[in-house]
C-alpha cells in the first residue's frame, strides 16, 4: 500500500509542477531548518532540506504536513515549519528574518486611532459599562450546555498532555533534526 | 492612633510596612513569579516617593516596636478601603470580580455585537474548550465585540472578548476554540492576575507613601488602573508562547483538527504590519510568525497521529454583517 502511494506521489509530480505553472500556487516561505520527507511521515525517507527564510510552494495539506516545492528540492514537511503568504510582501516589511530576531520591528509600527479600533489610548479611557456586562453574563453556557454543543457536533474529548516550553528555541540554533 | 503622629514617624512607618509586604512577597515569589525585579522596581518607587534610600537602618532593639506599628498600619489600610482584596493570594471570588470590573471597562470600549446567537454560539465553544482547561469550574464568559481590529482578551476569572475583526476571519469552528483556547491559557494561567498583583504592590508602595490612600476606595479600579488599560498591556513574551501552548492542547483534547490556532496565527502573519487593525495586537504579543516557530518547536512530531479532529465549518456561525 505504502509502495503504491509512493508510486502515485511520484507519478504526480509532473503533473503537479505543470500545474504550478498554471495556477497561482500558494507561496510560503520556511520559518525554520526543517528536512524534506518523501511522504508525510516522521519516519519517511528525507529527499531534501529547507533552510529558515527559503521561499517555496505549498503544493497541499494532509494532516500535519504540507507538501512543498522550493528550488532546491520538493515533498512534505511539518505544516508548522512553514509561514504561508508570499515572501515578497514579507520581505518589505522584514518578513521571517525581522520576526526571529524578536519584536525589534514592531517599535515602528505607529498606532494611529483607526475607525472603531482598539487603541491603548481608547481602552485607557474607556469607563465601565455595567449593562453590557449584565449583556454578556446573560449569554453564559454552563458545562452541561458545553457537552450537548459539543455532543451535537460530534466532538469527543482526546487524551492529550499540554504542550511544553522547548528549552531551546528555534530562533537561537534553526531545530532541524 | 497613628493618624496623628509626625509625618517623618509616620513616613518610617510606612516604608517598614512596604518592607514587611516586600518580605511577604518574596517569601512566595517562586509561586508568583514576582522575583527580584520587583523588589527593585518597588525600591526606586519608595526611593522616588520619599527621596531617600530604604537601607533597612533600623536597629534591632527597634523591631518589635515596628512589627506592632506595622501591623496597626496594615489594618487601618484595609478598614480604610472597601472592599478588599487579599493580593498575596487572592481568592476565586476575588479573582473574578477583578475580571469582572476590567470586562466592564473593555466593553465601555467596545460593547457587545448585538447578535443573541452569535453571542451564544461563541459562548458554547468556548465553555465546551474551557471544561478542557485545568479550571472548568470557573464561571466562563465569552464574547464578541464591535471592533474591525484584530484582536483577543482575557481578565481573570474567566471573561474572553474577541473583536468582530478578528471573528472575521475564520472559516471554522476549530479556529475559533483555538484563539477561545490561546485566552482560556491566559486565565488558567493567571497571567493577568500576576501582572495585577505586581502592579497592587508597587501602587500600595506608592499609595501609603504619598498619603492618597484615604481619598480612592475603589481599591478594584486603583489595581487594574485607568480603564482597561490593562487590556493594552503587553504580558511577558513567555506567557503569550505559553498560551499559545495551552490553547493549541484545550482545542485538541476537545476534540477539534488540533491546528485552528495556528491557521489564525498564519492569517494574522499575512496581515500588514502597518494596518491599524494589528496596531495593538502586534504591539503587545510577539509576532505571528515568532510564535508558529515556537509553537513546531513544541508540537514535534506530538499530532501526527491526531487525525480525527473536527474543523466543523458547516455550523460555524456566519455574521449578519
Amino acid at each position: 500500500m505504502r509502495k503504491l502511494t509512493q508510486w502515485l506521489i511520484a507519478a504526480s509530480f509532473p503533473a503537479l509542477l505543470l500545474a504550478n505553472n498554471s495556477m497561482a500556487a500558494e507561496k510560503g516561505s520556511a520559518l525554520k531548518n526543517d528536512s524534506i520527507r518523501f511522504e508525510p511521515y516522521a519516519d519517511a525517507k528525507v529527499t531534501g532540506s529547507l533552510s529558515r527564510g527559503d521561499s517555496l510552494e505549498i503544493i497541499s495539506k494532509k494532516g500535519a504536513w504540507l507538501q512543498v516545492k522550493s528550488k532546491k528540492s520538493a515533498g512534505w514537511v511539518r505544516l508548522l515549519s512553514v509561514k504561508r503568504g508570499s515572501s515578497s510582501s514579507s520581505s518589505q516589511v522584514g518578513g521571517v528574518l525581522a520576526a526571529a530576531s524578536g519584536r525589534a520591528g514592531t517599535g515602528q509600527v505607529v498606532s494611529t486611532t483607526g475607525i472603531r479600533g482598539l487603541s491603548a489610548e481608547e481602552l485607557k479611557a474607556a469607563k465601565f459599562n455595567e449593562v453590557e456586562v449584565k449583556t454578556l453574563e446573560s449569554y453564559t453556557q454552563s458545562a452541561e450546555q458545553g457537552r450537548q454543543f459539543a455532543k451535537s457536533g460530534k466532538l469527543k474529548t482526546v487524551s492529550f498532555p499540554n504542550l511544553k516550553a522547548v528549552p531551546n528555541q528555534t530562533a537561537v540554533n534553526g531545530g532541524s533534526k | 492612633m497613628n493618624l496623628t503622629s509626625p509625618t517623618k514617624f509616620r513616613k518610617n512607618i510606612l516604608i517598614s510596612t512596604v518592607l514587611a509586604s516586600l518580605l511577604a512577597v518574596s517569601m512566595t515569589s517562586a509561586a508568583f513569579n514576582i522575583g527580584d525585579a520587583l523588589k527593585d522596581a518597588a525600591k526606586k518607587q519608595i526611593e522616588q516617593q520619599t527621596g531617600q534610600t530604604e537601607t533597612p537602618q533600623t536597629p534591632a532593639t527597634d523591631s518589635q516596636n515596628t512589627t506592632t506599628t506595622t501591623n496597626n498600619a496594615a489594618n487601618a489600610s484595609t478598614t480604610d478601603s472597601q472592599p478588599t482584596i487579599n493580593w498575596k493570594s487572592p481568592s476565586k471570588e476575588e479573582e473574578i470580580a477583578l475580571g469582572r470590573e476590567i470586562t466592564g471597562n473593555l466593553l465601555g470600549a467596545a460593547p457587545l455585537v448585538k447578535d443573541e446567537a452569535l453571542q451564544k454560539y461563541v459562548n458554547s465553544v468556548g465553555r465546551w474548550v474551557a471544561s478542557q482547561s485545568e479550571r472548568p469550574n470557573l464561571p466562563w464568559h465569552f464574547g464578541v465585540i464591535e471592533s474591525d481590529d484584530l484582536n483577543a482578551f482575557s481578565a481573570p476569572g474567566g471573561y474572553v472578548m474577541i473583536t468582530k475583526g478578528l471573528y472575521r476571519k475564520m472559516s471554522n469552528e476549530a479556529q475559533l476554540a483555538g484563539v477561545l483556547g490561546h485566552e482560556i491559557g491566559h486565565v488558567v494561567a493567571k497571567h493577568q492576575l500576576k501582572v495585577l498583583q505586581k502592579q497592587q504592590l508597587l501602587n500600595l508602595g506608592a499609595s501609603f507613601l504619598s498619603s492618597k490612600m484615604g481619598k480612592d476606595n475603589k481599591i478594584i479600579s486603583k489595581a487594574i488602573g485607568s480603564g482597561a488599560e490593562i487590556s493594552a498591556r503587553s504580558l511577558d513574551k513567555n506567557a503569550e508562547f505559553e498560551a499559545d501552548r495551552l490553547g493549541l492542547s484545550y482545542a485538541a483534547r476537545s476534540g477539534y483538527e488540533p491546528f485552528g490556532l495556528t491557521d489564525i496565527l498564519q492569517i494574522l502573519g499575512q496581515t500588514n504590519p502597518n494596518d491599524n487593525s494589528v496596531a495593538l495586537l502586534f504591539k503587545t504579543h510577539p509576532l505571528p510568525d515568532e510564535r508558529l516557530a515556537s509553537l513546531g518547536d513544541s508540537v514535534g512530531n506530538k499530532l501526527d497521529n491526531m487525525t480525527n479532529g473536527k474543523t466543523l465549518e458547516n455550523r460555524f456561525y456566519k455574521l449578519k454583517n
